[in-house]
């Protein structure tokens, strides 16, 4: 029994393929970024190691300051806007019942479905000045109508808007699962009581979601980190680097301005930030729960 | 079961009695409700909408056009110069292929990682979970040099080696805490009656698995599905290219021909709304099981 268990020739058998594909797509390629972010190489031809030169220029790089500012915003919006409206749709939602629970549920996940290049190139139209839908949204109200929302200004909020729009339904299905799986017997006594849907939100739904609602956060934090496909499409970072992403910004550093070895000291800030962004947030919620139990 | 009959009984009463004295709270939660419906679904009918009109139609005032005549037509273009066809049937291949090989690969990874005597296994395991933390797209220069010197850019490799890499962290979580819970007994028995390892793993546990499976599964699926900046970066012919190149392709094409684009859109969209209406509940919970991954 024991035996079978230990085998050295069935474990690698099974550990081989897997560990194969993680080494080859994810970790010679990480291997790969360090080396390349101490050269100047820049796509093509020869190459010289420059240190920690591309670092330097990084921490002094406008454009990256920009990037990182630009997902700080997204995640203020992901926390401020999108999540606390997920979680009232949410309670609001489980109290409908059979067909309009159903129905609600599926029309807020749907644009989570839909290609990210479908919906970039939507919302391209949707702000498009001379047919967009938001323009002749504010010609009905009597509006002039001929706004520029990807113009130099606006364009980051367009972009902001658009990312909390997609993301809207998934955020409110994993809260509305979390109050799915609250014991209904606590909301029968809140109700033999007399309290109040409002009473009862705060002081049941809301605390028995703080688990569900600290995975959340962090989610939603380090895909605004990680946010690239919809930014890539919409505005590639523009108008000049006002609606950088990190992921974006290195994807344009190597194959736009050919400079690829910045590109992969870029993506070696990158995988560090996001590592340490989750680390920091796993730790301070399990500090959190210390403190509350 | 029953004690959820009993809930829902109970609160029937709740829900009158809320009836009864009608609070102008309901109201201003229902206009919320419906506000962000309609903001989420009119998009996607704005969308419908403008793929059944011409072009000439689209620069009126109002927010949607009553189409003099309803161009199928636009769909005919899209299907045949969107590549439709072609495309589709590459993502339906290398993600079915991707699913598979991540189901296999995460019940083997995690039945060696949890069951089987080694000194090394806590460490694959927590590097293979480190994964979650990487961002996909902080590996697409490096890869590219890589795929480009062992000639493995325009293959059907350069997308499903890193679709199946980026999905096996998640993969084994899922499968390892699942696995976790599964008494070790049933193992011994059929170990009595003279099972193989390998028997056991994919004759008692794998189907055992199901469920978390099934989240695998549609995760790893949705993930993929919609992937294209991957797949951009490594393809250049269109023997591979998957669906949602017809979208990116297609505003070159028509740059002018608004019409036809938003019907490359929705016909792009399409497959995938079908199978989320049809497996709306699976979707529901697999999404919910899976995004909780801490």
């Amino acid at each position: 029994m024991k035996k079978a268990y230990s085998n050295k020739a069935i474990i690698f058998s099974l550990v081989f393929p897997g560990i194969l594909v993680f080494i080859f797509a994810i970790l010679a390629p990480i291997c790969l970024s360090v080396y390349y972010g101490f050269t100047n190489f820049s796509g093509i031809g020869s190459y010289d190691m420059i240190g920690f030169k591309n670092y330097i220029e990084l921490f002094k790089d406008e454009a990256f300051q920009v990037s990182l500012r630009n997902s700080f915003l997204l995640a203020v919006g992901f926390i401020c806007i999108q999540h606390p409206l997920a979680i009232i749709t949410a309670a609001v939602l489980d109290k409908l019942g059979r067909h309009a629970e159903g129905f609600f549920r599926c029309v807020y996940f749907l644009p989570n479905v839909i290609s990210v290049a479908v919906i970039a190139y939507l919302w391209k139209f949707i702000y498009n000045p001379s047919f967009g839908l938001l323009n002749n949204i504010i010609k009905l109200f009597g509006g002039k109508g001929d706004f520029n929302w990807l113009g130099s200004g606006s364009a980051i909020w367009s972009v902001l808007v658009v990312l909390i729009w997609h993301g809207f339904g998934w955020g409110m299905l994993i809260y509305y699962t979390g109050i799915k799986n609250i014991d209904p017997s606590l909301y029968e006594a809140a109700a033999i009581d007399g309290a109040t849907n409002r009473t009862t939100f705060l002081r049941i739904t809301l605390p028995l979601m703080r688990p569900v609602i600290q995975v959340n956060v962090t989610l939603a934090i380090i895909s605004a980190l990680k946010q690239m496909e919809t930014v890539y499409l919409l505005t590639n970072g523009g108008p000049g680097n006002e609606t950088q992403f990190m992921a974006n910004y290195l994807y344009k550093q190597a194959f736009s301005s050919f400079r690829y070895g910045y590109g992969n000291a870029i993506s070696v800030i990158f995988i560090i930030v996001c590592i340490l962004a989750t680390q920091v947030l796993n730790r301070v919620f399990k500090q959190d729960e210390g403190v509350a139990a | 079961m029953k004690t959820v009959a009993n809930a829902a009984v109970l609160q029937q009463p709740a829900l009158n009695k809320k009836k009864k004295n009608f609070q102008p709270a309901n109201i201003v939660l229902w206009v919320l409700l419906s506000f962000l419906a309609v903001l989420q679904i009119f998009p996607l009918i704005w969308l419908l909408d403008f793929s059944l009109a011409s072009s000439n139609e689209m620069f009126t005032s109002g927010l949607l056009i009553w189409p003099k005549q309803i161009r199928w037509d636009n769909y005919v273009s899209a299907f045949v110069d969107g590549h439709f066809l072609l495309y589709f049937r590459n993502s339906l291949f290398i993600n079915v292929l991707a699913v598979v090989l991540v189901l296999l690969l995460s019940v083997m990874l995690s039945f060696a990682c949890t069951r089987m005597h080694w000194k090394l296994s806590g460490l694959v395991k927590g590097l293979i979970l480190l994964g979650i933390m990487i961002p996909i797209h902080a590996t697409l220069l490096p890869n590219y040099v890589i795929y480009d010197r062992l000639h493995l850019t325009d293959t059907l490799w350069a997308l499903l080696i890193p679709y199946i890499a980026f999905s096996l962290p998640q993969g084994l979580f899922l499968t390892s805490g699942f696995m976790e819970s599964i008494p070790r007994e049933i193992e011994e028995a059929a170990m009595i009656d003279g099972a193989g390892i390998y028997r056991i793993l994919f004759q008692i546990i794998t189907p055992m698995l199901k469920t978390s499976l099934v989240t695998v599964s549609i995760m790893t699926f949705l993930n993929n599905w919609n992937e294209f900046m991957m797949a951009s970066t490594y393809l250049s012919s269109p023997k591979w290219k998957t669906l949602p190149f017809s979208v990116l392709e297609f505003t070159g094409m028509y740059s002018s021909n608004y019409a036809v684009q938003f019907a490359v859109m929705a016909l792009t969209a399409a497959p995938m709304v079908i199978i989320y209406i049809l497996l709306n509940k699976q979707i529901t919970r697999g999404v919910a099981m899976g995004a909780v991954k801490g």
